[in-house]
């Protein structure tokens, strides 16, 4: 249905019925949208929604911590930062004055693979957004003194977080050995020292090689007209030359399978916990799916089983979370435990072994894989129900290695899984040589 | 020879942008096109038999239904020995009936994709139901087992007790938290709102006994409201939740006695030690208009010049010109007998003293000046293109409606809403700064005691609390100790 060739129009629709039978009506949900892409290589997705009148717009960059270089990390986030420095006709921080002034909500994030620019304003507004994007995409104003600010800025944010999260080191810790190699394994904040030396040419370099039309997508979600806003994009968007190709990502070659555990001393944390992971396949191929869907039997809502298990029943944790995580080309299933004290960490982990040995031995009951199925339905359906969320939500599957041509199929894939596909996953995945685990001790 | 041509193409482009002037229309903004207004989705209200009423937004697009449960007796209702009751008695509901356990309630929510969570303010308990639309039944049953038929049981009484100590526990880490607390807390002295800061100790004490007799005063169809947004229209949200809660029972409730408490005229400064806190968080406030009065208007956009935004006076002034703070806003809140202001600003340390004076200086100077045009169109624009970007959602939209529904405000604050923002003017602006911001605002410090008690012991006097809100100690200028 969907074709990859310029101002094709794709409707999306889904079915409330979808994988959970006791639903008393059959409501649907659609949307649609349509793309196409300009001279300079900048791939454009449009989704019209006249709900209320306003816009949503992501310039999503191929550009994350995965492509710093050893001794340069933090270089992602730093730029990310620096993008509301000022451009050449955008002064410094008017980017935030500009759209908060009409009442919008500007911010950006980083991940290890993509950096997000997003804002969503008055629906009348849309032209100074792109004004604004392709402003600091053509001619952003870098120099020495505004990487200076721009460093000690980042690096108060990283005493900032630390002192509010007394497990971030360690978390930190444990993404090095889960991840060994340096390109995922490494921390989106940086390594201080790093940081500090980086100098104004190296985040000039980075940001000519990432933030290129040819390495971007731009998305607007909301109530505009189709041709006006083509128009738009074009006027503010076609003229910037396309940059040059990011060098190609090279995956590094698989960890060794070896069960790794190792202990982590802290004086700041509260309380002994643990983090313990599992490599698993990659985001996007066909055990994946599976695994989502023991995401949501082991993690989501109150009545998933590690929270109920190890919190309300047999009380060894004070609390439980985890859930997949994606690195790109990457995927693991994450957990973090706080507990008492070192014994009550002991019998967590074991309680943890003896869930997934279950998954790996009987089938999940089909009530229970209901549940979790509409858990993931209701996640899902969120991140496209609002102009907001939608934007960021087809930002990120354009770059997912399925890209935007898979997203038909997404939910229904999500929700043909079986009991059995996932007894067998789970022993494939949940394994202790794909296991890693990182002790947090009382120093 | 396709390749080539595309690449010649942007190196003369490339040259061009060089040696040529840059586009016009990247000089300067574009001009916006005209506002258009949101067609808001019409409220639809009705009363049951039983005097429970039912609200339905109609929202087809959306694959949700978003409902809340307002109960109209908050923090304020209970007694003075039991601060914390309507909070504890609303997060009891979802804990079990005698025939369907806490575990089960969770089960059922989780299968119809849902989340289920619970609010108390000082005026109303809400319970938000956000679920699949096809599970309106379902999420209807589940409501009115936990509305008709909660257990209290002693064993979830005592689960809930321990879970709130620790997350009570776990707020004190913020001393945003502590500061706002500790300057409501002194505001609201001992009108019934104080009801609403109970610290975590203040839990222990409450019994199933307790909360049997708030639930059974307060927890009644004509004391509630239910507001469901999403694909489905008024006529079928009244008969299917008729059918769900056609046998919970009218009682009659006596009116809640809320005056509004008298706003703060003289010098208070508050200090809470946090210790090992890097920054200092200073919170300055006072008591406002309650929340249906017209002030509103004035207030909002007065709030936006002052603190509202990065762009307002106080962050230009803290961080951008002094560079005294990391942050700081103002905030205006509204409840049914009064409203607050709150200035808050992370400082560093040293800064503490500057930090203050220079707060008290806006709050004098935007009550003895008029707001520019400029800053008055900018706050109302912000405003003003804010409100459709807030319901968006329609978890936000639900919560939205009901608070109105709650406090008999539908019509000025949804379908006049932008129209009563248009038509606030400098004036009106000026005359609210007067009345509200000339009294004497309550300083609250939250900070580590080592790093900030020696440039405090300047002021005249400062009462040192403890993070429970008992005074400790007060200092006074010249005198030891």
């Amino acid at each position: 249905m969907l074709k990859n060739r310029s101002g094709a129009w794709v409707l999306i629709l889904f079915f409330a019925s979808l994988g959970s039978s006791a639903a008393q009506e059959e409501p649907g949900f659609s949307f649609s949208f349509t793309r196409f892409t300009l001279k300079n290589g900048l791939e454009v997705i449009l989704s019209a929604d006249e709900t209320l009148p306003l816009v949503s717009v992501v310039l999503a960059y191929q550009a994350g911590s995965i492509h710093e270089q050893p001794g340069k990390t933090g270089l992602a986030l730093l730029l990310e930062n620096m993008m509301f420095m000022g451009s050449l006709n955008v002064g410094p921080m008017q980017h935030i004055g500009y759209i908060n002034r009409v009442g919008g909500e500007p911010n950006a994030s980083t991940s290890e693979d993509v950096t997000y620019f997003y804002q969503t304003v008055p629906a009348n507004q849309l032209a100074l957004v792109l004004w604004l994007e392709s402003d600091r995409m053509k001619a952003l104003e870098l120099d020495a003194s505004k990487a200076e600010r721009a460093k000690q800025s980042l690096i108060e944010e990283i005493t900032q977080r630390k002192a509010a999260e007394p497990y971030l080191d360690s978390l930190l810790a444990f993404d090095r050995l889960l991840y060994p190699d340096f390109a995922h394994g490494h921390s989106i904040l940086g390594r201080e020292e790093d940081i500090l030396g980086l100098e104004a040419e190296d985040i000039r370099a980075f940001y000519a090689t990432y933030y290129a039309p040819s390495n971007a997508v731009l998305v607007v979600v909301g109530d505009f007209d189709i041709d006006r806003t083509r128009e738009l994009v074009e006027k503010y968007f076609e003229t910037i030359a396309p940059g040059r190709k990011p060098p190609l990502f090279l995956p590094p070659r698989p960890p060794e399978k070896k069960e790794v555990v190792q202990a982590f001393q802290d004086s700041l944390v509260p309380s002994p916990a643990f983090h313990l992971g599992y490599r698993i396949a990659s985001p996007y191929s066909r055990d994946y799916y599976v695994l989502a869907v023991i995401d949501y039997l082991l993690f989501h809502g109150k009545s998933a089983r590690l929270y109920r298990k190890l919190v309300k029943r047999e009380g060894l944790a004070l609390f439980v979370s985890g859930g997949i995580e994606k690195r790109k080309d990457m995927a693991v299933l994450k957990l973090f435990a706080m507990n008492n004290n070192e014994t009550m960490v002991e019998l967590s982990q074991k309680s943890i072994l003896s869930e997934f040995n279950k998954l790996r031995t009987y089938e999940a009951s089909a009530e229970e894989l209901a549940k979790a199925k509409s858990l993931l339905k209701r996640d899902y359906l969120n991140r496209l129900a609002s102009p907001p969320e939608r934007a960021m939500f087809l930002a990120e599957m354009f770059f997912s290695p399925v890209g935007l041509d898979a997203l038909p199929d997404q939910l229904p894939k999500y929700m043909r899984i079986g009991p059995n596909e996932i007894r067998l996953a789970a022993g494939r995945y949940l394994t202790p040589e794909n296991s890693v685990i990182l002790n947090v001790k009382l120093k | 020879m396709k390749i080539t041509l595309r690449i010649m193409f942007w190196i003369l482009l490339g040259l061009g942008s060089g040696l040529a002037q840059q586009e016009r229309f990247r000089k300067s903004p574009p001009i916006p096109e005209p506002l258009l207004r949101p067609e808001l989705p019409k409220i639809e209200a009705m009363r049951l038999q039983n005097g429970l009423v039912v609200a339905v937004v109609p929202r087809p697009d959306q694959p949700f239904i978003s409902l809340e449960l307002v109960i109209l007796a908050g923090e304020s209702r209970s007694p003075r020995r039991l601060p914390g009751l309507a909070s504890f008695t609303a997060e009891m509901l979802s804990r079990g009936t005698p025939l369907v356990s806490a575990a089960d309630l969770e089960e059922r929510i989780d299968a119809i994709g849902g989340d289920f969570s619970t609010t108390t303010t000082p005026d109303f308990s809400r319970f938000s139901f956000h679920f699949l639309s096809g599970f309106l039944d379902q999420a209807l049953g589940i409501l009115s087992l936990m509305v008709l038929q909660p257990d209290f049981s002693n064993r979830e009484v005592a689960a809930l007790i321990r879970t709130k100590f620790y997350d009570l526990k776990q707020k004190l880490r913020d001393p945003e938290f502590v500061g706002r607390r500790q300057l409501l807390r002194v505001l609201f002295n001992d009108h019934p709102y104080l009801q609403f800061l109970y610290s975590e100790d203040v839990i222990k004490n409450l019994t199933r006994k307790d909360i049997q007799g708030f639930y059974e005063s307060y927890y009644r169809p004509n004391n509630a409201l239910i507001v469901l947004a999403g694909n489905l229209d008024l006529g079928i949200a009244a008969r299917r939740v008729s059918h769900f809660f056609n046998l919970w029972q009218m009682k009659d409730i006596a009116e809640a006695l809320l005056p509004s408490p008298p706003a703060n005229t003289v010098d208070r400064f508050c200090f809470v030690d946090l210790p090992q806190a890097k920054e200092a968080t200073l919170v300055l406030g006072n008591l406002i208009s309650p929340l249906a009065e017209p002030d509103y208007y004035p207030l909002g956009v007065l709030n936006q010049v002052l603190g509202g935004t990065p762009f307002s006076r106080l962050f230009m002034n803290l961080r951008e010109a002094k560079q005294y703070a990391y942050s700081a806003f103002s905030q205006v809140g509204f409840f049914r007998a009064c409203g607050y202001y709150a200035v808050t600003a992370q400082v560093i340390p040293p800064a503490s003293g500057p930090s203050i004076r220079e707060i008290k200086r806006e709050l004098e100077r935007i009550s003895r000046e008029k707001v520019s045009n400029f800053e008055l169109e900018q706050a109302k624009s912000y405003l003003i293109g804010q409100f459709p970007i807030r319901i968006a959602r329609l978890d936000e939209l639900s919560r939205q409606v009901s608070e109105l529904l709650a406090f008999s405000v539908v019509d000025s604050r949804w379908s006049r809403f932008l129209e009563n923002i248009t038509q606030v003017d400098a004036d009106m602006i000026f005359e609210v700064a007067q009345k509200y911001l000339l009294p004497k605002p309550v300083v609250v410090i939250v900070g580590d005691k080592d790093m900030l008690l020696d440039q405090l012991r300047e002021l005249d006097r400062l009462e040192v609390y403890d993070l429970k809100g008992v005074l400790l100690y007060t200092l006074i200028k010249g005198v030891e100790g």
